[in-house]
């Protein structure tokens, strides 16, 4: 075990002085763990959540310039330039200690500071990630900052433009003055998004906290709850076994009472640490909501579209009739009228509408010719479906 | 063109007949009838159908007329408002549009159609309540017909009434330009009449023939025929808006006024209640010539209950052989029983409460 371990750099793992390998072959955890030649400390590189820039790393890494790999030199370490290009620390150390120099590669003059460890395997993986980055830096609005979906959509299309073309190295000035534009004209905004986004970062942690705080408790509780019910129990046993050295009463009813005794201790026991549970749950969860408040940040008021009622070609005859607006001398609803305490409206009922009914009613169809003679094709065979079918 | 809005109306689409149309109806089903009766009769005691004579379509509405005047007397009785009384007419005479006094004797649907219109009305009374002011009357009397009742209906319970019509054209003359500021006051006999001649109109068939606001302004006609008029002109004479050229014409006068005088002879000759004495004939008659099928206790009665319950049975032997080929005949489609669960007592009941 000890001499494979030793050995493991051979299969790509990283090896320490006590021996010890790190369980993924391809990358390492984090910087500090590599070893490296140079007396320069590379910063840089993609960083996880955490912070920390896990390096790409494998057996058959060959530096481009000098053609070493790995089995000449175990402690090769490649970095990469901000051309992506990559290079030994050795040459990187040979080539550019004295002052700025150009990439072999592509002849991009490079600093020794722009070189970078490598995340992940692919260069173009690792360019991309680098441009969103610095691109989701700068063009952070969010769609509530725009007035509809359509212009937030045409917002993402244009970053996506910009993405696009820095990847893939098309136009470049032109899009770093779109960049700039961008910039000056937003930079109020940006900066409050960006703001906007650390406070909601906090937030996020704080509920992690707080949930891991919670949980917490409850182990916590939880544990002083058994140990309590263990003692509990202990003591029952052995007043019970008090009970029968001392009592001269039938050893059977004995037990049978202790036992009563102790179902109503434990349930009284469940009851009250439900309680307590629950409001543990209840401070945790007020917080809880309080926190969502403050990160709902705007509501967004859509306004309401204007009602539509619904239209039909019918003719109401409403300018065969008006109700009067002074009322009518009318018997039939005096009672309704004459009714003070509005007893009888109680349920909604308007004269008015009751009148408005009425002069319907008489205007309704006035002009309507009776039908005569016998053409028309009614059903008959109603008749016998009725009589048939009771 | 708009539509008017009373075309839409269920009345004016279903409910609508020229007189010759109505009489028509009225004869073919009550052959039709006769002739379903014979055979039964002949059915199950052959030759007994020769001397029976049957009611006709004119006596069958004579005693349907009756009942609609008899409905009036009951909502008197019940303190209904007009607007019951009037659904419930409409409905009786509706049911005997699609049905014959011979099947369904119009006493009973009679109640049946009272008790859906307080229903239908937004009117409501108790079953029994209802019930047990008529005499020799269970609920199940009123309930058993109430769908045989909707049924013929067409479930169309909504009806255009032609007092609230009248109601409207006295309103509206009010508001006429020369009219008197009192005339509610001083003529309110006339409102008062022409209310007599609508519920005359209730026992005619002006209902199937023409609209509510024509058989109210026929009615104020009747009584003054110069205001009808005048009123009718005033409709008559409101100009069109430029802007409206989508709607109807307006009514006109001359136009209306022979419907109007057919309504006022139909009233005056038909709107009378039928002589007790030939009443009493048609329904004395009519005990001979029931349907037999339909009379609790005679041969035809059983055989046709016979059949009916031999039918039902067979439909659900069917139903549960069915379920049988499908497999499901022997497994509850709500799945098992749920088992009771057996809780450990924590309590030894036999324990006696000595404390020391």
């Amino acid at each position: 075990m000890a001499t494979k371990s030793n050995y493991g750099w051979l299969q790509g793992r990283t090896v320490r002085k006590g021996g010890h390998a790190s369980s993924n072959s391809h990358t390492r955890s984090s910087t500090p763990q590599v070893q490296s030649t140079s007396t320069t400390i590379f910063g840089g590189g993609i960083k996880d959540p955490s912070g920390r820039t896990s390096e790409y790393f494998s057996m058959d890494d060959q530096c481009p310039v000098c053609k070493s790999d790995r089995y000449l030199n175990p402690k090769l370490r490649l970095l990469v330039s901000s051309c992506y290009h990559k290079m030994c620390e050795s040459c990187i150390d040979r080539l550019f200690t004295l002052g700025p120099a150009s990439c072999p590669n592509c002849d991009k003059i490079l600093r020794k500071l722009a070189f970078s460890p490598q995340t992940f395997e692919d260069l173009g993986v690792e360019k991309e990630v680098a441009v969103r980055r610095r691109i989701a830096k700068e063009f952070n609005k969010r769609l509530e900052d725009f007035d509809d979906l359509r212009s937030y959509n045409d917002y993402l299309e244009e970053v996506e433009d910009i993405a696009f073309n820095l990847i893939n190295n098309i136009d470049i000035p032109a899009t770093e003055e779109r960049i700039a534009a961008y910039k000056a004209a937003n930079a109020a905004l940006t900066s409050l998004n960006l703001q906007r986004e650390e406070a909601e970062a906090l937030a996020l942690k704080e509920q992690e906290d707080l949930e891991r705080r919670e949980r917490e408790a409850r182990a916590a509780q939880l544990a002083q709850q058994e140990q309590q019910e263990r003692e509990e129990r202990q003591r029952e046993e052995r007043e019970l076994i008090d009970k029968l050295e001392t009592s001269q009463k039938d050893a059977h009813k004995i037990v049978a009472k202790s036992r009563i005794a102790a179902a109503k201790r434990s349930s009284a026991r469940a009851a009250s640490s439900s309680a307590n549970s629950s409001l543990l749950g209840m401070s945790f969860g007020m917080d809880y909501a309080k926190l969502l408040k403050t990160r709902t940040t705007k509501v967004n008021n859509v306004p309401d579209e204007p009602h539509v009622p619904f239209l039909d070609d019918y003719y109401a005859y409403d300018d065969l009739y008006t109700v009067r607006a002074e009322g009518y001398d009318d018997i039939i609803s005096e009672a309704v009228r004459r009714d003070r305490e509005g007893i009888m409206r109680a349920g909604g009922y308007k004269v008015e509408e009751a009148w408005n009914r009425a002069l319907l009613t008489a205007v309704a169809g006035l002009d309507a010719a009776p039908l005569s003679g016998l053409d028309e094709p009614n059903s008959l065979g109603d008749v016998d479906v009725v009589m048939e079918s009771v | 063109m708009k539509r008017p809005l009373y075309e839409a109306s269920t009345q004016y689409k279903n409910w609508r007949y020229s007189p010759e149309r109505l009489s028509q109806i009225r004869t073919t089903m009550n052959e039709a009838a006769v002739g379903v009766i014979r055979k039964t009769f002949e059915a199950y005691e052959p030759g007994s159908s020769s001397n029976v004579s049957f009611v006709n379509a004119h006596e069958e509405h004579l005693l349907v007329t009756f009942y609609v005047h008899k409905i009036s007397q009951l909502c008197g009785h019940f303190r209904f408002p007009e607007e019951v009384e009037a659904t419930a007419a409409s409905y009786l005479k509706r049911f005997y549009l699609k049905n014959t006094v011979m099947d369904w004797h119009p006493k009973n649907v009679m109640l049946t159609a009272l008790f859906l219109a307080t229903k239908t009305t937004n009117n409501p009374i108790s079953l029994d309540a209802y019930a047990s002011h008529i005499p020799n009357t269970v609920a199940s009397d009123v309930l058993d017909l109430e769908f045989l009742v909707s049924q013929s209906l067409a479930f169309e319970f909504a009806v255009w009434h032609a007092h609230r019509a009248l109601w409207g054209i006295w309103l509206d003359i009010q508001n006429l330009p020369d009219s008197p500021p009192d005339i509610a006051q001083t003529q309110s006999s006339i409102y008062d009449s022409a209310l007599g001649h609508v519920r005359a109109a209730r026992l005619t068939d002006a209902e199937f023939i023409y609209t509510p606001s024509q058989i109210a302004l026929a009615c104020i006609s009747l009584v003054a025929p110069a205001l009808a008029k005048k009123w009718l002109e005033s409709k008559a004479n409101i100009t069109i808006p430029e802007n409206q050229t989508d709607i109807p014409p307006r009514p006109s006068a001359a136009a209306l006024s022979a419907s109007i005088e057919a309504i006022e002879s139909i009233i005056t000759k038909t709107g009378k209640v039928p002589n007790v004495e030939a009443v009493r004939e048609v329904d004395r008659r009519l005990r001979t010539c029931k349907n037999p099928e339909k009379v609790v206790g005679t041969k035809a009665y059983l055989a046709r209950k016979a059949e009916a319950e031999k039918k039902a049975e067979e439909k659900r032997n069917k139903k549960a052989e069915g379920q049988k080929t499908n497999g499901a005949g022997d497994v509850d489609p709500f799945g098992d029983p749920l088992a009771e669960p057996v809780k450990p007592g924590l309590v030894d009941y036999d324990d006696d409460d000595d404390d020391d």
